[in-house]
């Protein structure tokens, strides 16, 4: 019975996503040309990047492109299900949806598993065209705690985005935290940058944000082939993030379905 | 033994809060706006309920408090002996809610691939689920096109094709003649009439007296969040029992 519903909500997002057929040319599309921005840029820094990235294995395309996929995988995390509850509240849809055996939180689930789904695919794709057009070697990654540390990722990052879709209940507008905290990761989570040339405090601020751990410990899985026990620092920071969080997101949604309800607004925006 | 009513509600209320600061600040907060006010009634399995009322009287706050997509300030509802408080998720398989919001579908998908979806969501499998409905409202040749390509009044039997998927003994309607022209109304009445003849129990909630008029069952009119149930007296016009009760000269709830 689950699985049906988890089938639903696949088999529409995909079946949508196909009824834009360029939607998949232009993600590519997008990728490379963000991906030969970096690549030249790059070959511009050249060897002058490297007592920074020694750490990373010495040239900055590779420890930046680890930072863009994450960055994007964040993203998703962050707002995908804000947006899916916007666009159930403004059509109608999520009305349609309450009506039948379908709890909240499993509308909420279900309907952004694609959403992860193309979410890794673009991690693969920043991957794929890496090794296949830059001529990356990934030989050394270590797969098994690649995998981990992108679920640790999600897990640690999903609270936060029904944090934002409880907001958007609950008051009818995007969390501006959430949002603030997108652009902070970006900045000071390490995608474009290496945080050992920010200022102390400043790199000392972004150990607050789990994306900081998860994108040192991907870097390390991929570009240095570390396993799960040389990366049970970030293991940890990341686990325990999830735990606090998950929690307090799953309550203060149960709160905002509540207020929605009391007040009438499931279906306004 | 009584048999159990399909539905009833006893002593509901519905007060919206007001969001306002100044509210937030004061010490006591007012009640705010009531939309209805101790509404009780039972409806027994096959029986009809057309519920008349001028925009505003609080009708679709009612079917959307039966559907569970409110939350009552007091009272209760029951629907198949089952209190929608305690059992919201197990009486949906009872209820069919015609959202008469065609817009509430995905456009860019087929009608097929929409109707698809609501049946997984009902735990069906679609390709038992669908072809029954697409059949009885005649909806067979506009499966594989998109959704954003029908009319209002093919958009709006899909509407009714949905909440009829998963066979509900309870129908919740409202206004489902809205915005739609002649010809459409008048196929969706023939069909609401085909429900009834089904056993369907109903509730219809509306604003239009020719609505009513064509339909059998019980009556009533909602005033400011008050539902009394009405019979038109031998020779009284519906449209004058309604201008009496919604006036308030007369038969006015009190």
């Amino acid at each position: 019975m689950v699985l049906r519903k988890v089938a639903a909500f696949f088999i529409l997002d995909f079946l949508e996503e196909l009824s834009y057929p360029l939607t998949f040319i232009w993600c590519c599309g997008r990728i490379f040309f963000r991906l030969v921005a970096f690549y030249y840029l790059g070959q511009l820094m050249g060897e002058a990047t490297s007592p920074y990235l020694t750490v990373y294995g010495g040239s900055y395309f590779p420890f930046v492109m680890v930072g863009l996929a994450l960055a994007s995988f964040q993203d998703v995390a962050l707002t995908s299900i804000a947006r899916k509850i916007y666009f159930g509240m403004y059509s109608g849809t999520l009305e349609a949806m309450l009506v039948t055996p379908t709890s909240l939180p499993a509308i909420v689930f279900c309907s952004v598993l694609y959403q992860f789904f193309s979410a890794l695919l673009e991690i693969l794709l920043y991957l794929g065209f890496s090794v296949w057009i830059f001529k990356i070697s990934l030989a050394q990654a270590n797969l098994p705690a690649t995998a981990v540390l992108l679920i640790l990722a999600l897990l640690a990052h999903l609270p936060l985005g029904i944090i934002s879709a409880g907001f958007l209940l609950a008051f009818k507008r995007n969390d501006p935290v959430t949002a603030m905290l997108g652009q902070l990761s970006a900045l000071l989570g390490g995608v474009y940058f290496p945080l050992q040339i920010l200022p102390h405090w400043l790199g000392t601020v972004s150990l607050f944000l789990p994306f900081t751990h998860a994108l040192e410990g991907l870097r390390q899985a991929v570009l240095n082939g570390w396993g799960l026990r040389q990366l049970s620092t970030q293991i940890t920071i990341l686990a325990a993030f999830a735990v606090v969080l998950l929690p307090l997101s799953l309550a203060v949604f149960a709160w905002a379905v509540r207020q929605a309800k009391r007040l009438g607004t499931l279906s306004q925006y | 033994m009584a048999s159990t009513p399909a539905v009833a509600v006893a002593g509901l209320s519905k007060y919206f809060p007001q969001l306002e600061l100044r509210h937030f600040l004061a010490l006591r907060r007012p009640p705010g706006v009531c939309a209805l006010r101790e509404v009780s009634f039972e409806l027994m399995a096959g029986e009809n309920l057309c519920i008349l009322g001028p925009n505003g009287s609080g009708k679709t706050t009612l079917i959307k408090l039966i559907a569970t997509l409110l939350t009552p300030t007091q009272g209760r509802i029951w629907v198949q002996g089952q209190d929608t408080g305690a059992a919201s998720l197990s009486i949906k398989r009872h209820l069919g809610f015609i959202t008469c919001n065609e817009e509430s579908f995905y456009g860019r998908l087929t009608g097929w691939q929409n109707l698809a979806f609501f049946a997984r969501l009902h735990n069906l499998n679609p390709k038992d689920a669908v072809p029954p409905v697409a059949r009885v409202l005649k909806l067979e040749p506009y499966l594989d096109r998109r959704f954003f390509s029908y009319s209002t009044g093919i958009k709006r039997r899909f509407d009714i094709a949905r909440g009829l998927l998963h066979q509900p003994d309870i129908l919740l309607l409202d206004e489902p003649t809205t915005n739609l022209d002649p010809i459409a109304t008048q196929e969706v009445r023939q069909l609401l009439a085909q429900l009834q003849g089904q056993g369907k129990t109903m509730i219809i909630v509306t604003h239009r007296l020719e609505e009513v008029q064509k339909m059998r069952g019980r009556l009533a009119i909602m005033k400011e969040g008050r539902l009394q149930e009405v019979q038109p007296a031998a020779g009284e016009s519906l449209e004058d029992l309604y201008r009496q009760v919604v006036q308030g000269d007369g038969h006015g709830p009190a």
